[in-house]
């Protein structure tokens, strides 16, 4: 790749913005003043209290995610992901700001909202079979019995894993258990789907057909996907937008939209002039990140 | 082959015990320790169907409601101190208390509280054999994943679910060892109940032999004791291996891994 101490922004990038907030200081996400955003997430704060003093993961994160998009947060290691997706999600309380979905606040894990968590290993329940572990949350929601096995049905066919509802999980290979895992969030039917970096465990191969899986998925079932990850051109593959964070204390360093086709193929893509472009950006921005480059400097200085 | 094996595996070493204890016994035998065909001819003239009936089966039933309860105050309480941090940091210190304290010398206390009936003797067992299911249940509440309770918490799973689907077979594996320790302690509590006071019963038979100096008798009930012993572990082993096979099969692939 080219040295990261090129310019910050790359003039073919034309979509990249960054909006200014009122103060004039943070620089903030895409949001949506007209119409009503699906998730909204404004001037998120989170700081860890410890015993060696207080440890500022999260400065301030401001973006909306319309319904029915498929949008990528990408940023470099230790920079606040998992926990900027733990707030969003309510499983924890951000310290300032806040996280609104249809205009409601989140203050614990709403019902239209499902994780797919990056060790699968440890989220899918051992003692249960495959087909009971997809089966448990429709369970919990009192869907009854028939309703319930053709749900289940169609997620594990939708994941390609019709053959094993007996399987315990941990008899299946890492690449299955987290589509056991994407069949569980499916058959729940949410609006949201938050992804934490769910590929980073399973090989190369294994992660190309599960991201055409997820893009598959998102599209038939036309559900809002927030996609964590740290790999650059999984994030430019999948989105249709990126959101860069900076180093923590995260803040967001660019919002960019990514302008290929809505039918991604693993070669075709990839090989395309435009893809390069967008992942040379990104690329550039996330290296920035890492020296420790901060958006509000710039945005102070204009 | 296989079966042929595990069988000689498990019967190898007490035949070659017995052929110690025989050689042993050879010659001029102790008083005190009879030859085995003695002591297996004492056995069946022994335990014949009445003393079934009346001195191990009522033994069996009190051991069978000790275990029982012990399982369910250990499970329900470990539960409940386990969830709760206030709750533990309430009950831990007075439970180190308790649980020091044997529970044979509260016997005679016992006996005057809850008076010298199977009561008294149940409650000796439970007092006993509820610690290691609470506190490995305590414990096995306490190291639940904490990514299996967020997934569990972003799905919205209500109490009795998260119950019965996530905390309870999270902690069983430490749950089934713990009642594994509690089941010898049963056993053995369960005998030295019966020596106080009483009038029928495995322990009771076991202490009237020694007095009336019936040593074979005596060898005979101490040799049941020890097949009762067996058995209650087997017993545990079949449920074990039924509770927690996604456990054992977990390990191997981890192991194999």
């Amino acid at each position: 790749m080219t040295s990261a101490h090129s310019q910050p922004t790359n003039p073919v990038i034309s979509q990249s913005s960054i909006q200014d907030t009122p103060d004039g200081r943070i620089p903030v996400g895409r949001t949506m003043p007209d119409e009503q955003p699906m998730l909204s997430v404004q001037n998120l704060k989170k700081v860890y209290h410890t015993d060696g003093g207080d440890i500022e993961a999260v400065r301030n994160l401001t973006f909306d995610l319309p319904k029915g998009q498929l949008a990528c947060l990408v940023g470099p290691s230790g920079s606040g992901k998992t926990t900027l997706l733990k707030c969003i999600s309510g499983l924890m309380a951000p310290s300032a700001g806040e996280v609104t979905l249809h205009g409601q606040k989140v203050t614990g894990p709403p019902k239209s909202m499902a994780v797919v968590f990056q060790e699968y290993g440890r989220s899918l329940f051992p003692w249960l079979r495959v087909a009971e572990n997809v089966e448990l949350p429709l369970k919990n929601q009192g869907m009854d019995k028939s309703a319930r096995k053709d749900a289940v049905e169609q997620a594990l066919e939708a994941v390609g894993l019709a053959h094993v509802p007996k399987s315990y999980p941990w008899q299946l290979s890492g690449g299955m258990q987290q589509r056991v895992a994407i069949a569980r969030a499916v058959a729940y039917q949410p609006e949201v789907l938050l992804m934490d970096e769910p590929f980073a465990a399973v090989d190369a191969q294994t992660r190309a057909d599960l991201e055409d899986l997820v893009r598959g998925i998102w599209k038939k079932l036309g559900v809002s996907v927030l996609f964590v990850t740290h790999d650059i051109d999984e994030s430019v593959y999948l989105g249709e937008r990126v959101i860069i964070l900076s180093s923590s204390p995260t803040i967001i360093q660019e919002d960019v939209l990514v302008d290929l086709p809505a039918d991604r193929d693993q070669l075709e893509t990839r090989s395309s002039q435009r893809f390069a472009e967008l992942r040379h950006h990104v690329y550039e921005q996330i290296q920035l990140a890492k020296k420790g480059f901060r958006p509000e400097d710039a945005v102070a200085m204009k | 082959m296989t079966y042929i094996r595990s069988f000689l595996n498990i019967v190898a070493l007490p035949l070659i015990l017995l052929f110690i204890w025989f050689l042993a016994t050879l010659g001029e035998a102790s008083f005190f320790v009879p030859t085995p065909q003695l002591l297996v001819e004492t056995f069946i003239n022994t335990w014949t169907a009445e003393r079934f009936a009346g001195d191990v089966f009522p033994s069996l039933g009190r051991l069978m409601v000790g275990i029982a309860l012990s399982i369910v105050i250990g499970i329900v309480g470990g539960l409940l101190i386990g969830s709760f941090r206030w709750l533990r940091a309430l009950l831990e210190p007075t439970l180190e208390f308790f649980r020091a304290i044997p529970p044979t010398v509260l016997i005679p206390v016992l006996m005057l509280l809850v008076g010298i009936g199977d009561e008294m003797k149940v409650s000796v067992i439970v007092l006993g054999a509820v610690w290691p299911i609470l506190l490995n249940t305590i414990e096995g509440v306490r190291s639940m994943d904490e990514v299996l309770a967020d997934t569990s918490r972003t799905y919205g799973m209500n109490k009795v679910n998260t119950v019965r689907y996530l905390i309870l077979p999270s902690a069983m594996p430490q749950i089934m060892a713990g009642i594994r320790q509690s089941l010898s302690i049963a056993l053995i509590l369960m005998v030295i109940s019966e020596m106080f006071a009483s009038t029928e019963g495995l322990g009771f038979t076991i202490v009237q032999f020694q007095r009336s100096f019936a040593i074979p008798e005596m060898w005979s009930g101490i040799v049941l004791l020890g097949l009762i012993g067996v058995v209650l572990s087997f017993i545990f082993q079949l449920a074990e291996r039924w509770i927690l096979g996604w456990y054992h099969g977990l390990r191997e692939i981890e192991q194999s891994a």
